[in-house]
């Protein structure tokens, strides 16, 4: 090697030292990954967060619902993960089963802000696997039951008595439907996806099942009274193919007269519904029976493979230091019991949050499963397959324990 | 090195060079992709070793296991049926207003052009609007089913395992019927006109001309038509997810659209990968029926 060869070889150290030093005297970089909008919170907390100049700089990427599990991955197992990302919640047991999202537990007994005990169950037990957190509750949502009480009124129910019960539920149903003016019972959603999922799965836990006991006698309940309001034409057979969005679109135009959905329904209903309507928890089976319902949103994580830990758990602990601006700023929830949402002004609204809030202390994750997607397919699957026809409740649930027992191995 | 250069701007080398660009890119961009799928089918893939190329093999694992599923058959045969039904419809009403056309009436080619606006709509907005006229209870398609006495009730198109196929592949006929008219008419505008005087002054009539003149000179572009139509139909993805989501419980599911159900809903990348393979196999025997259907048109 000659001499030249040593410059060169030395200037580059030399160059590539003074980077490094360079760097560490600038700012801290956090990449954030989401798929809000520009009105929606992540973007909007990370501009007021970078104003503050905690020497921490929050870069943010906004990614589409689609991606979000497939853009990770690939990021992930190629190094290029960023520091913090939002997952859906039924998604989070896929990452930090593989310890692909860091282990916060220990961060979250030291913060000050972050504290387990403000959370709601079913958000908290999303980011736990085998005990530990492994990310916190971004917001979240949950589902309950629409009426439109002038429907009530017209065919001599009482608008301020709900269906309590599952038997009241299909009864009411039956009083409500008209076929003659385009009016169902009621309206769902039993898709194809997860939404199907989604809507059943807490009327199987109301009575006693769950996604690793689907075939229990309550699930095959709940699905039975299902089937009766698809049989009885109490809701349109194209529930089977409709989203929650498009399903409670014909109850606000006022052809169906209950509708299960969630509060992200509110602000175009306030807009469209030309009625009165309430909301009221989802029917248990029978009279003082178990309370439950679904759990949707997102968690925020970081990533195992982040070279600022520390810093990453700063930006989580503003984030969470900003849940109170949550629905004021952004119409979400926040997931936490210890927060009460403000009056909006708007009497209906108001009353529906209530219920809401009610509702969320009952909401349950899906899972933690990874495999939850293959489980969820399973329970759609069964779900069609029994309000088509095509196979009895229990034959439909006994298939789908079948191949969730493959999955859970 | 002078002769090597000579030889790339004038002679062999230019010809090697024509040849071997293209050759390049498809290897690159198709031959690839194409390999690692395959390979992908015979591993163990899940979301974290998806960066890697090095993962276990399985052998037969994940084709034992995908004709272990019970919906694997019925989904296969739902492909069958979506890609003869679609195929037979576009080309038949393809054929019927490419004939139409042909007569030539003030405004024909005006009109003909306009068909092709089905063509250049994106797939998922398509998907929407079918989604609309198909729905059970508000949809066009009932309204007119029912006004003009065929059905009593409402066909609930999307949501009865009897109908969901076929609700997918009135779209798809839609969809792709003015591709199969455009191709015709230019196949039939190709026919000299001289031949059809002759067979009428020889006292031939109008079907027995289609017969024996129309049909055999349009041979290589049927054949073209129906291996493309085979392709664009086994692509067609847009559509189930715009009207059934596969939907209710399979009844319309088909290979491409589990495929992708299973790569990136379960992310399960090796089943995804499996069916991609199976049906690789069956776009191949397309090809083959392409490229020999077209081949003396390339000779000139």
């Amino acid at each position: 090697m000659d001499i030249r060869r040593y410059a060169i070889l030395g200037t580059v150290a030399l160059g590539t030292s003074l980077a490094a030093f360079a760097a560490s005297a600038e700012d801290v970089t956090i990449n954030v990954w989401s798929l809000d909008r520009d009105i929606q919170p992540a973007p909007n907390l990370i501009k007021d967060f970078n104003k503050l100049n905690t020497g921490i700089k929050v870069e943010y990427r906004q990614i589409q619902f689609d991606d979000v599990v497939s853009e990770a991955m690939r990021a992930y197992s190629t190094g290029q993960a960023p520091d913090i990302i939002a997952v859906d919640n039924p998604e989070h047991a896929l990452f930090s089963s593989r310890g692909a999202f860091l282990d916060l537990t220990d961060m979250i007994a030291k913060s000050s802000v972050v504290k387990a005990e403000n959370y709601f169950p079913g958000p908290l037990a999303s980011v736990t696997w085998e005990g530990k957190y492994y990310g916190i509750p971004k917001a979240t949502n949950t589902i309950a039951l629409y009426y439109n009480k002038d429907m009530f009124k017209a065919k001599g129910l009482d608008p301020n008595k709900p269906p309590q019960t599952w038997d009241e539920l299909v009864e009411t149903a039956r009083k409500l439907t008209d076929p003659a003016a385009n009016v169902y019972g009621l309206t769902f959603s039993a898709k194809a996806n997860e939404e199907g999922t989604f809507q059943f799965l807490p009327w199987a836990q109301m009575a006693g099942g769950s996604y690793d006991a689907i075939n229990s006698d309550g699930a095959i309940r709940a699905l039975d009274v299902w089937k009766k309001i698809i049989d009885e034409k109490l809701a349109s057979p194209d529930t089977l193919t409709r989203s929650q969005w498009d399903s409670t679109g014909t109850f606000n135009s006022g052809n169906a007269a209950m509708a299960i959905s969630g509060p992200w329904e509110l602000d175009r209903m306030l807009k469209e519904a030309k009625f009165d309507w309430g909301v009221a928890l989802l029917p248990v089976p029978e009279p003082g029976a178990e309370r439950s319902s679904a759990m949707g949103d997102f968690n925020w994580a970081i990533f195992a493979n982040t070279e600022h830990p520390a810093e990453a758990f700063k930006v989580l602990e503003y984030f969470v230091s900003q849940d109170d601006r949550m629905f004021k700023d952004f119409g979400q929830l926040p997931a936490r019991s210890d927060i009460s949402i403000p009056e909006t002004g708007e009497p209906l609204k108001d009353a529906a949050l209530k219920v809401f809030v009610e509702q969320l202390k009952y909401a349950k994750p899906r899972g933690p499963h990874p495999a939850w997607p293959k489980i969820s397919k399973a329970i759609q699957d069964a779900i069609q397959a029994a309000l088509t026809g095509q196979m009895s409740s229990k034959e439909a649930l006994d298939q789908a324990a079948e191949k969730i027992k493959a999955v859970l191995g | 090195m002078k002769r090597i250069l000579s030889s790339v701007t004038d002679g062999k080398g230019f010809d090697i060079g024509l040849v071997v660009l293209p050759l390049g890119f498809l290897f690159v961009m198709s031959g690839l992709p194409l390999v690692y799928n395959v390979v992908m089918s015979f591993q163990e893939v899940d979301m974290f070793s998806l960066g890697s190329f090095v993962r276990p093999f399985v052998g037969f694992r994940n084709y034992v296991d995908l004709f272990s599923q019970p919906e694997t058959r019925p989904i296969l045969f739902n492909t069958a049926l979506f890609v003869v039904a679609s195929i037979a419809g576009q080309f038949a009403i393809g054929f019927g207003l490419a004939l139409f056309f042909w007569t030539n009436f003030p405004g024909a080619s005006w009109l003909r052009g306009l068909f092709l606006v089905s063509w250049v709509m994106p797939g998922l907005v398509v998907g929407a609007i079918w989604n609309w006229i198909l729905s059970g209870d508000f949809g066009v398609l009932n309204f007119l089913l029912r006004e003009t006495g065929v059905i009593d009730g409402n066909i609930f198109w999307r949501s009865d395992p009897n109908y969901s196929l076929w609700a997918v592949i009135i779209a798809n006929i839609w969809l792709g019927t003015s591709f199969n008219m455009i191709l015709l008419s230019v196949g039939l505008s190709g026919i000299p006109k001289d031949l059809y005087e002759a067979a009428e002054l020889d006292g031939a009539n109008a079907l027995q001309r289609f017969w024996t003149i129309t049909l055999p000179m349009m041979r290589s572009t049927i054949g073209a038509i129906i291996a493309l139509g085979l392709i664009f139909t086994l692509q067609q993805f847009d559509l189930f997810a715009g009207i059934t989501s596969g939907g209710p419980n399979n009844s319309s599911n088909v290979t491409q659209y589990w495929a992708w159900d299973l790569s990136f809903r379960q992310y399960d990348f090796a089943k995804g990968a499996t069916i991609s393979v199976i049906m690789i196999v069956f776009v191949m025997l397309a090809s083959v029926v392409y490229v020999r259907s077209t081949r003396h048109e390339v000779r000139g």
